[in-house]
């Protein structure tokens, strides 16, 4: 088992570097010089040029990447001119929002997902069945931003039943921070469930008409155990690849999500520094949202090898 | 001689009778699901609309009415207008070339690209390391966020869009490729036919690449309608195509700051989303039920 | 052996909802199981023999794609009609089932003794503990070296024949008095096929149970059963003891199936005998006597009305209109063309 983490964690290392390659170059063809930026239009020649010697910006560029890597490695990011704090801490203080919604988002996502796929394999040819996959169409075909708007519209223009724009932290008021959240979880994960649940029926559609399943219920198994039991936990493979794809997406249709209810994650850090050309910022705020992606493709792929005994045993 | 060669023209004809039955039974049984040719229905609408539709209508997408802003679909302006006055069905009609043309071109260009380096990556081991090693640095990449570092990178405009919206998707074809090509290239017919000196082009082009198309083309619809919705997403957030050319995405953006007193102007557009994405999904999705003999329907 | 018979299956018939219609793949079939026998049901593929087997146990979907008809008679009550629960207890319980590929068969993501105890701890009021140490007994009882070891594998860390002997461990874990058998050795080498069909032989004398053991192989048949049912395209076309079977079969059918075993001695350079035709489709079931489309000895009668299953004899029943002329060898057989 530890050699199989072990593996999965070595493979991440040159994906990590062009991860990082492929940022910095980037940032590095946006036009537009960050010193002048930086300073603005009253800056004198002399200063621009003083800042640029301060920030390196004159070295080769392969001497910047390297030094901006060093800095990543030991956890510093670089400094941001415009709000006036390391890169770090602006991520940190933006992480909450966008942790909170992305999971509030994904667990939306799986709990009427997953349920409604069981449903609709066990009831297969049904009207159930059949509205399922009109229901699971629609889900796919609406972009979530779209989601979000027309859900502001209706709950919160029309209805005035939810706020449509604001964020509230969890520590200050849980009931508060989750009706702020409501709307936009549902907009990003609406989608998701589609998937998950398209993904959950036809995994246990197959798995139902297996030999073990007929097995079990020739041994006098409950009905609901096979299920359950016997056939979720089989199912459960391509249901979980799918629930990792779709939580990378989420976070980053937390982004544009964000932007829509003004919520101030680091989606919505991300689009401001672009459009203040904060570069600093930008890369770094790009780099961990992909790092934060990858991390958990790699949690994924660990927990195969926990449900399924067979994955963890061939890499014996 | 004549026989061989009477026998070579037999066997062309019979080549030829044979594929136009597959093309024959292909298309009959693009037919036979009602939902397929309801997504290629939506589709043809969409494409009518968005080039037809010019001549149906009177107004300028760009021209400016500030007497008349923010008013509801009327008999003057079908769809309303927005909050500069602009009548909103020209402006959704623009704003659907924009999408098909986007959409189109990031299908094809990564349809091209996609094919090209899957095919060789396939074949050249070296080529394999270096170029599959990048397309999965970049497909590490959250869609939404490559495409918009490099619209900052390069500037809003459509061309950028489509050349941005290119380069997030070419990775997941040229995989895709990739690996299809690797299960044909392991067929024994493809020794046969390199022991008798076919060269690497030859066999990877003519062999190789027609096995390819149908995953393909499956792929290629659905980054058709994925490109339709991220392009509407950078325009949303203003990084995509510029103002104040209408795309749906920044009528969408419009819509926002007025919507709690003009719906229509987020609504009609929504629409439109929901319709291309829709149909682009069912044909993609009927075109895979059709042309991929390995996906079985458990339906 | 008892006379008494254990479980009765009268006029059961099995229907099918498919995307071309309802298909009728057991259509009419009746026997007994009688105490203590091993009752063999032999038939090409698609004959309906796994069809009929499961359908004892009511395994399939009875929502959306299942119909039955008829009875099956187990201590005097209807299985056909029983509720849901009394099913679940049954189950495992009296009547047990194991099927062709034990690979699949198998669930692979529980150890095998989480899959036996199982059985166990659904029938039986023990503990946990206890149910392990039972489920070991079973694993030795089967055959098994070495089953404190063996308990904590998964499916695919053992051999095929193993594999299959888990399965009977499984199946005979609560004592059943039926044992329903679907081709448990066709999936596996002949050599171990051998030694599980010595280890049912050992396990039906010591346990008393009965056996209904399904399969397509007339070699396995003569080996080990003791009455034998042969089936066609869903109905029971002869029926007799094992030794009456072999030396005077009564149906055409029957006997093309002997006929073509292949020979180990005799003359080489003789063609192997087939039956002609296939098959017919069970979307086309043929009018009358359903064998009559591939019988040498078919006329006008056959094909036009269905013979029913009489009796012809001592253990003996048989489905055909010619079966007397026939049986003498075929020389005296008069075509009656109508």
């Amino acid at each position: 088992m530890k050699e199989f983490i072990l593996k999965r964690l070595l493979a991440l290392i040159p994906i990590l570097f062009i991860v990082s390659l492929v940022v910095f170059l980037i940032i590095h063809m946006t036009p537009g010089d960050p010193a002048h930026v930086i300073l603005g239009e009253t800056a004198t020649e002399e200063q621009i040029e003083n800042l640029r010697q301060q920030l390196g910006l004159n070295k080769p560029i392969y001497e910047q990447y390297f030094s901006w890597i060093g800095g990543v490695i030991t956890g510093d990011l670089g400094y941001s001119y415009f709000m006036k704090m390391s890169v770090s801490s602006a991520l940190l203080e933006h992480l909450g929002p966008t942790v909170s919604l992305s999971l509030l988002a994904e667990l939306i996502a799986i709990f009427i997902g997953i349920p409604l796929g069981i449903l609709a394999a066990k009831h297969k040819g049904s009207v159930l069945d059949q509205s399922f996959m009109g229901f699971s169409l629609m889900g796919i075909s609406i972009p979530s931003f779209l989601l979000g708007l027309l859900l502001i519209l209706f709950f919160g223009v029309q209805l005035k039943l939810l706020p449509v724009a604001g964020y509230v932290p969890l520590n200050e008021n849980i009931g508060s921070h989750l009706k702020y959240l409501i709307l936009p979880a549902f907009s990003l994960g609406i989608m998701q469930a589609a998937l998950i649940a398209r993904m959950t029926r036809s995994s246990m559609l197959d798995v139902l008409n297996t030999n073990y399943v007929k097995t079990a219920l020739s041994k006098g198994v409950k009905q609901r155990n096979i299920v359950l039991k016997h056939a979720l936990r089989n199912a459960f493979l391509p249901i979980l690849t799918v629930i990792g794809q779709t939580f990378g997406v989420l976070i980053t249709g937390a982004a544009v999500i964000e932007t829509v209810f003004n919520i101030p994650g680091i989606g919505q850090l991300i689009i401001n520094s672009i459009e203040r050309r904060d570069f600093s910022t930008i890369q770094g705020a790009i780099l961990f949202m992909t790092l934060a992606y990858v991390m958990i493709n790699l949690i994924i792929d660990l927990l195969y090898g926990v449900i399924d005994p067979r994955v963890r045993l061939s890499h014996k | 001689m004549e026989t061989v060669r009477q026998s070579n023209i037999e066997m062309a004809d019979v080549k030829n009778d044979l594929k136009k039955k597959q093309r024959q039974i292909i298309i009959r049984r693009i037919f036979s699901s009602k939902l397929t040719v309801t997504g290629f229905a939506m589709i043809i609408f969409l494409a009518v609309l968005a080039y037809l539709g010019p001549l149906f209508v009177q107004y300028n997408p760009l021209e400016m009415d500030t007497v008349n802003r923010m008013k509801g679909p009327t008999a003057e302006h079908l769809l309303g207008t927005d909050n500069f006055g602009r009548d909103l069905l020209a402006r959704i009609i623009y704003g659907s070339q924009v999408s098909l043309k986007v959409g189109g071109f990031v299908a094809v260009i990564t349809a091209i690209c996609g094919m090209i380096i899957g095919l060789y990556s396939s074949y050249y081991k070296g080529l394999d390391n270096i170029l599959m090693r990048i397309c999965d640095g970049l497909m590490s990449f959250p869609a939404i966020l490559l495409a918009i570092a490099i619209m900052a990178a390069l500037g809003p405009s459509i061309n950028n869009v489509i050349i941005s919206l290119s380069i997030v998707y070419t990775p997941q074809v040229a995989r895709i490729v990739r690996s299809v090509a690797i299960v044909i290239r392991e067929q024994t017919y493809i020794e046969a036919i390199k022991s008798q000196g076919a060269s690497a082009f030859r066999i990877i082009w003519k062999h190789i690449a027609p096995n390819t198309l149908s995953p393909l083309i499956v792929q290629a619809t659905f980054i058709f309608a994925n490109a339709i919705i991220v392009e509407a997403a950078l325009s949303f957030l203003g990084a995509g195509v510029p103002a104040p050319e209408p795309s749906w995405g920044n009528i969408l953006y419009d819509g926002k700051l007025v919507i709690f007193n003009a719906w229509w102007v987020t609504v009609f557009p929504g629409i439109c989303i929901i319709l291309a994405t829709l149909g682009l999904n069912l044909a993609g999705d009927g075109l895979r039920d059709i042309l991929d003999p390995n996906f079985q329907k458990s339906k | 052996m008892d006379n008494t018979p254990v479980l009765q299956v009268k006029e059961l018939r099995t229907h099918f909802k498919t995307e071309r219609g309802k298909v009728t793949a057991v259509d009419g079939v009746s026997f007994s199981l009688n105490e203590g026998e091993i009752l063999g049901i032999v038939g090409e593929s698609g004959c309906g023999k796994s069809v009929t087997s499961q359908s004892i146990l009511r395994l399939f979907d009875e929502k959306y794609l299942t119909a039955y008809e008829g009875e099956i008679i187990f201590r005097g009550k209807n299985l056909l009609k029983a509720s849901n629960a009394e099913m679940e207890k049954l189950r495992g319980n009296n009547i047990s089932m194991i099927f062709q590929d034990p690979l699949s068969s198998l669930n692979p993501v529980f150890t095998i003794g989480q899959q036996i105890t199982e059985a166990i701890l659904l029938h039986e009021k023990t503990t946990k503990k206890e149910a392990y140490q039972k489920a070991i007994e079973m694993l030795k009882l089967t055959g098994i070296p070495a089953p404190e070891k063996r308990i904590n594998e998964y499916p695919h860390e053992l051999s095929g024949g193993m594999r299959q002997r888990v399965m009977i461990a499984m199946a005979l874990a609560c004592k059943p008095r039926v044992l329903i058998a679907d081709e448990p050795t066709t999936a596996l080498d002949v050599t171990i096929q051998a030694q599980i069909l010595e280890l049912m032989l050992e396990l039906k004398k010591e346990t008393g149970m009965a056996i209904i053991f399904i399969t397509h192989d007339l070699g396995v048949v003569a080996e080990i059963c003791s009455r034998v049912a042969v089936m066609y395209l869903g109905q029971i076309v002869e029926e007799a003891d094992i030794n009456n079977l072999f030396e005077s079969p009564n149906h055409p059918y029957t006997m093309g199936l002997i006929k073509s075993i292949p020979q180990l001695d005799g003359d080489r350079k003789k063609e192997l005998n087939v039956i002609p035709g296939t098959v017919p489709s069970l979307n086309n079931v043929p009018k009358g006597c359903r064998f009559a489309t591939r019988c040498e000895f078919a006329d006008s009668k056959c094909q036009e009305e269905m013979p029913e299953l009489i009796t012809c004899g001592e253990n003996r029943k048989v489905r055909c209109w010619h079966y007397e002329t026939i049986k003498t060898g075929g020389e005296n057989f008069v075509f009656t063309n109508n």
